[in-house]
């Protein structure tokens, strides 16, 4: 017997009870829908979630941080940071050393900074996902050790010496919603820094020319905030605090580790962070990054869309039962046919084909249909949703642009072959009671 | 050779505890092309005889060969593919399938035989016509009379060119009228194709339209002889031509 004729005998019974098939059909298709819906939620709240972590903070960057105080410890220095690097997975890295602006001065004329200095590798910050709004950064091969790049908010960290009262500019808005021009715009004005000498020292220091290339985006989700602060050349840095401590005869500690206290690294995708943190740590630095808190957000994420398939799953069983016994009755009442078409040299084999196709082809229908739907579900929730986080709470959950239901095309693909799957499943049993019936009890069947 | 040669065939049955004898012991050679009838009154093991016959039931001993092979002792499938190639049906109460036409019903040994749609179509028409339903192709079962449906059985069984047709009780839902309608399209085709037709009845009347007569009486052979009447008119008819 051909495919072709078992397909549209298969078929063609499917067609003759339509109002039976309409509604077998419509068991799966409501499975098949409360599954892909409900998986869909799972998805949307992940998705805003992970949307959510974007936002605080960058999901591949890991920073690490030299245990202090201990001697026994890892020094975080050059060699161990050059290991770091070489591992897989690790697209940047930096090491980030803090400067404090009582210790290194960094003045235009009389206007004098007075916040954060970070000492970084300032080629890799374009890497880490730093972005200019004026200016560039500066390119690898070009590196120059006089380069910086201001903060966001840095040009409003200076502070007029002469002045004693009203000696600063704040980044705040006036009744007009303009930002004042703050003293000095960074990229232009002649910069220099140099360590801080001790009170009433009269030591001569040569304080350093400094050329500001470009001011940066400010992004929260970034450590070192690119906001009140100066990006300095790590080395640069280094410098001039020894410098500083020279100059004012700091004395050592001599339990404190060598190298960095600090350093960033940046990994090529989130699914390998915990992999390279995890060496990291063995190595016997302390770590953190966002897959900390990712983890056990995730976690619970799963469970979530576990319940929420197993609910979908329940009604997809109901739909099962009913292809089950759809099947049943159509061999209780075709018993004569199969007879028939046994004596009529019907091999047994393409009965029980014919009956799986029916049961598979419902199952495939219902995916279908149900697949359908639950993508015209899905937009209709968000189209709502939207509309509705024009001013409300919903903000906080759901985040600008994402979406309460999001249906993945795997997704769709696997709940349309799950429910063929279920069809043919529900329908094996019935068509091995096909395959049984005895020809000569068939055809004596009045 | 003979085309049928069935041997020391024995079939009892299980009724709750009791043994119940359907054949004793039957022995039976049939050659090809033959009409032959097996007569029985109800219970007398005819038909069980037919259903070993064909493969629909197995004997409890003995052994049948037709073409050479032992078909005794076939599988499911085997008899599934052998009665596809070689056996035509006719049943009593017709068994068309309901839900399809004249043609479709006609053309249903052909579709598990693997048979091209357009091709199969053809041949199923052919032989409607041939039964002289050439003016029911697309009616369904339900739309037709007792001896049309018979006569989209006898179409059926037919189409694929088998050796041998089997007819169980053919006209036993029929008019005398009708039966002998039904009897002589059925004879004068298995002539025509030179097969082999087996009719098994209880009716003397349709009996007669055999070439040979196997009497079957509490599951063993009675008798078994040629017509004679169909002899006689076979022999008046060739006095006639050669007058």
């Amino acid at each position: 017997m051909k495919w072709k004729d078992m397909i549209s005998m298969a078929l063609g019974n499917l067609f003759k009870r339509k109002v039976r098939t309409v509604l077998t059909v419509a068991g799966v298709v409501i499975g098949t829908c409360a599954i892909v819906v409900m998986l869909s939620f799972g998805f949307g709240i992940r998705e805003s979630m992970e949307a959510m972590m974007r936002d605080m903070g960058d999901l591949t960057v890991i920073q690490i941080h030299a245990d202090s105080g201990s001697s026994k410890s890892t020094p975080l220095d050059d060699k161990a940071l050059e290991k770091i690097k070489m591992m897989e997975h690790v697209v940047a890295l930096t090491p980030v050393c803090m400067l404090d602006p009582s210790q290194v001065t960094v003045k235009s004329g009389k206007y004098r900074y007075d916040s954060m200095i970070y000492g970084v590798d300032m080629g890799a910050l374009e890497a880490f996902g730093y972005k200019p709004t004026q200016g560039t950064l500066p390119k690898k091969e070009e590196e120059n050790r006089t380069t910086i790049l201001m903060g966001k908010d840095g040009a409003y960290d200076f502070i007029d010496t002469r002045k004693t009262n009203n000696n600063m500019v704040y980044a705040e808005p006036d009744k007009n919603g303009k930002l004042p021009e703050p003293f000095l715009d960074p990229m232009k004005a002649k910069l220099q820094a140099e360590p801080t000498p001790p009170e009433n020292s009269t030591a001569k220091v040569k304080p350093v020319k400094l050329n500001c290339i470009g001011i940066l985006e400010e992004d929260y989700g970034k450590s070192p905030t690119p906001s009140h602060c100066i990006f300095m050349d790590i080395s640069l840095a280094k410098e001039l605090q020894a410098k500083y401590e020279k100059l004012n005869n700091v004395k050592k500690d001599k339990n404190a580790p060598e190298g960095y206290s600090e350093a960033s690294v940046k990994v090529d995708a989130v699914e390998h962070v915990s992999e390279v943190e995890e060496v990291i740590k063995k190595s016997g630095y302390s770590t953190y990054s966002m897959n900390s808190i990712r983890k056990p957000i995730e976690e619970q994420m799963r469970t979530i869309q576990m319940i929420l398939g197993g609910l979908g799953a329940i009604s997809l069983l109901v739909a099962a039962l009913g292809i089950a016994n759809t099947m049943t009755m159509s061999i209780y009442e075709r018993t004569r046919e199969i007879g028939i078409m046994k004596v009529l040299g019907c091999v047994v084999g393409n009965i029980r084909s014919m009956f799986l196709m029916e049961a598979g082809a419902i199952g495939f229908l219902g995916g279908i249909v149900g697949v359908g739907i639950s993508y015209l579900i899905s937009t209709v929730i968000n189209t709502l949703a939207a509309q509705q986080k024009g001013g409300d709470a919903m903000v906080g959950l759901v985040s600008a642009g994402s979406q309460i239901s999001i249906i993945p095309a795997w997704l769709a693909l696997s709940a349309l072959a799950f429910a063929t799957l279920v069809g043919l499943v529900s329908g094996f049993g019935p068509a091995n009671r096909a395959v049984k019936i005895s020809a000569l009890t068939a055809i004596k069947q009045e | 050779m003979s085309l049928i040669s069935v041997k020391d065939i024995r079939k009892t049955y299980r009724v709750d505890r009791e043994r119940v004898v359907a054949l004793e012991r039957i022995n039976l050679e049939i050659q090809p092309e033959e009409v032959c009838c097996i007569l029985g009154t109800s219970g007398s093991g005819k038909s069980t005889l037919l259903n070993i016959l064909a493969g629909l039931e197995k004997p409890t001993k003995g052994t049948v060969k037709i073409g050479g092979q032992t078909v005794s002792n076939f599988s499911e499938k085997q008899w599934a593919l052998f009665r596809q190639k070689n056996i035509g049906f006719i049943f009593q109460s017709y068994n068309l399938l309901p839900t399809l036409t004249a043609v479709e019903n006609v053309a249903i040994p052909l579709v598990f035989k693997g048979v091209d749609k357009t091709e199969r179509t053809k041949r199923a028409i052919h032989m409607l016509k041939l039964v002289n339903l050439g003016d029911r192709l697309f009616h369904k079962p339900t739309q037709m009379s007792g001896g049309q449906q018979q006569r989209v059985g006898i179409a059926r069984a037919f189409v694929s060119r088998p050796q041998i047709i089997f007819a169980d009780e053919p006209t036993g839902n029929l008019d005398s009228k009708t039966s002998r309608e039904v009897m002589e399209i059925m004879v004068s085709l298995a002539k025509r194709y030179r097969e082999t037709l087996i009719v098994v009845t209880h009716d003397n009347e349709i009996a007669k339209y055999a070439d040979r007569i196997i009497t079957i009486h509490d599951g063993n052979v009675k008798s078994d002889e040629p017509n004679l009447s169909i002899l006689q008119t076979i022999h008046s008819e060739k006095q006639e031509e050669n007058a």
